[in-house]
């Protein structure tokens, strides 16, 4: 195999291969001696590469009917609760009770949960003030379940701004009736 | 035996109706504590900390469910794969395999040296006697191969059986180095030849020692079959070889073999190459003074296990983060470079000893 070449130097040949091969070994060891105590940048949990520079697509290269996550315009929101009903996965929360106005629902709970969520836009077919939309965002990813609950309600009344709205209400029916 | 030196014995006499049982049952008994008491804690051990640095060293989690920081997940695994296939027969051959594991087992536990609080036996081939152990341990390994009845099966068996036939020449002349140095093969007179220092270890006291305690523990993963070096045990291409079939108790049993055979082969090199059990002169003396002998087998065992447990760990380390290796290209290199460099070390060790005696 080696007839060509003397003694002498198959066996520095020789031994060069032994000396790379364990220096190759060493090196493969040192390369991951740092991660054992995580030392420096290892200690911080990083995605290099996200989003792909190459590949990936922003909010503003995706197509103009994508359904990303769900957002509620709780000004225009009337309440209705179609939403609700016609959800599959059943993940929209609505709590809501009479407002100031008559005419007014006080929506105080309006939570999407987005670990259920499937996406499928029914309730933002039905949603008749058209309030419920779907933004482009899609990066949703969160550390606890919790988190994923997107919340859009009003928040809870307090027991005297709810009779001080009865109150006021009956006037507005007192008021009415009078006139009429 | 030297067992009147042995505590379990002034211990067992000291159960009144005990006293004045055969030899055997005392040597019985003793090996049943090495057992319990060191060749068991230490497969803990050293399961969870392989497990949790190969996952370091991976950039994995590792096992973190059972117990604090996972520490329970031996005991957890050990649970799970003794209830599982509980009913099926063992065949005859599978009987010859656990046998002659059990048998290698009972044997190399009376003259593996751990320290003089449990050295049971010492004679002048002490230091071949685990190294035949080995040897019987492969060949059990190759007939649980074959019995497996697949392709796997025999192609690990047979790889097994290459591997112990390649790795066992190497071995076995850098063991007679280190016999070279320190004039004998008695546990004593090698652990003797060396002190607690580290350069007063064999592999520190030459070059060729040096060569000698790489080319040892290499050949002795070759001939085991351990992680860096397996090539009958390969997951990659005979889908774990002569454990293809195995699970439930007879993989516990499978791995507590090559786990004594691991740990049997790490000891012996720290025996022979790594300062045996030697604890510093003065501590040493300050409990002989104080008379406390049984103190002083004690920490011999923990200075010899803590050498063990790191010379382990720096296995597990290179074995981690390195491609496995194809079972002809282990052969390859043992034949081709671990020989060569045995026996050039053992040329050189002789050499060097000759030089110093003529000095």
């Amino acid at each position: 195999m080696r007839s060509k070449e003397s003694l002498l130097s198959a066996l520095l040949s020789y031994i060069r291969d032994v000396c790379m091969g364990a220096w190759s070994i060493t090196e493969s060891c040192l390369t991951a001696f740092p991660y054992v105590f995580r030392w420096g940048d290892l200690r911080k949990e990083v995605t290099e590469g996200y989003p792909d520079p190459v590949s990936s697509k922003t909010a503003d290269d995706l197509p103009p009917r994508s359904r990303g996550l769900l957002f509620n315009d709780i000004d225009r929101c009337t309440g209705c609760k179609e939403c609700q009903t016609i959800c599959p996965s059943a993940c929209i929360h609505i709590e809501e009770e009479p407002g100031a106005d008559i005419s007014k629902i006080w929506v105080s709970i309006f939570d999407i949960d987005f670990s259920q969520c499937i996406f499928c836009g029914l309730c933002v077919e039905v949603c008749q003030p058209a309030s419920l939309v779907h933004t482009r965002q899609y990066e949703g990813a969160a550390y606890h379940l919790t988190d994923l609950v997107a919340s859009f309600g009003r928040g809870q009344v307090t027991e005297e701004q709810r009779a001080k709205w009865a109150a006021l209400r009956q006037a507005i029916e007192s008021s009415e009736v009078s006139s009429t | 035996m030297n067992l009147e030196s042995f505590w379990v014995v002034s211990w067992v006499n000291s159960i009144g109706f005990l006293s004045g049982l055969p030899e055997w049952c005392y040597a019985a008994i003793s090996l049943l504590c090495i057992f319990f008491f060191v060749l068991i804690p230490s497969l803990v051990f050293i399961v969870f900390f392989d497990r949790k640095l190969s996952a370091d060293l991976q950039a994995r989690v590792g096992p973190n469910r059972a117990g604090p920081a996972g520490v329970l997940q031996p005991i957890a695994d050990l649970l799970k794969l003794l209830q599982k296939d509980t009913r099926s027969p063992w065949g005859w051959i599978e009987s010859l395999w656990i046998s002659i594991h059990s048998m290698v087992l009972y044997s190399s536990l009376a003259v593996i040296p751990l320290g003089s609080l449990a050295l049971l036996l010492d004679t002048e081939m002490s230091a071949f006697l685990p190294f035949w152990s080995a040897l019987v341990l492969a060949l059990g390994t190759i007939l649980l191969g074959l019995s497996q009845g697949t392709v796997a099966g025999w192609f690990g068996g047979i790889r097994v059986a290459a591997q112990a036939l390649s790795g066992a020449f190497p071995a076995l002349i850098s063991l007679l180095c280190t016999g070279v140095r320190a004039g004998g093969f008695r546990w004593t007179v090698l652990a003797g030849s060396q002190g607690f220092a580290p350069w007063s270890w064999t592999v520190a006291s030459n070059p060729f020692q040096a060569i000698a305690f790489l080319v040892f523990v290499m050949s002795g993963l070759v001939l085991l079959g351990i992680a860096p070096l397996e090539g009958g045990q390969s997951m990659s291409d005979i889908h774990g070889g002569v454990a293809t079939h195995l699970s439930g108790r007879r993989l516990v049993l499978f791995r507590f073999g090559r786990f004594y055979g691991f740990f049997c082969w790490s000891v012996i090199s720290v025996v022979l190459f790594l300062g045996a059990w030697n604890l510093p002169l003065q501590f040493r003396e300050l409990l002989v003074r104080a008379e406390l002998y049984p103190l002083i087998g004690f920490f011999e065992l923990v200075c010899l296990l803590m050498k063990t447990f790191c010379l382990m760990m720096v296995i597990v380390w290179i074995a981690r983060v390195n491609p496995r290796s194809r079972v002809d290209q282990i052969t390859d290199f043992t034949w081709k470079v671990l020989s060569p460099f045995s026996l050039s070390a053992l040329v050189g060790a002789g050499i060097w000893a000759g030089w110093r005696a003529f000095l």
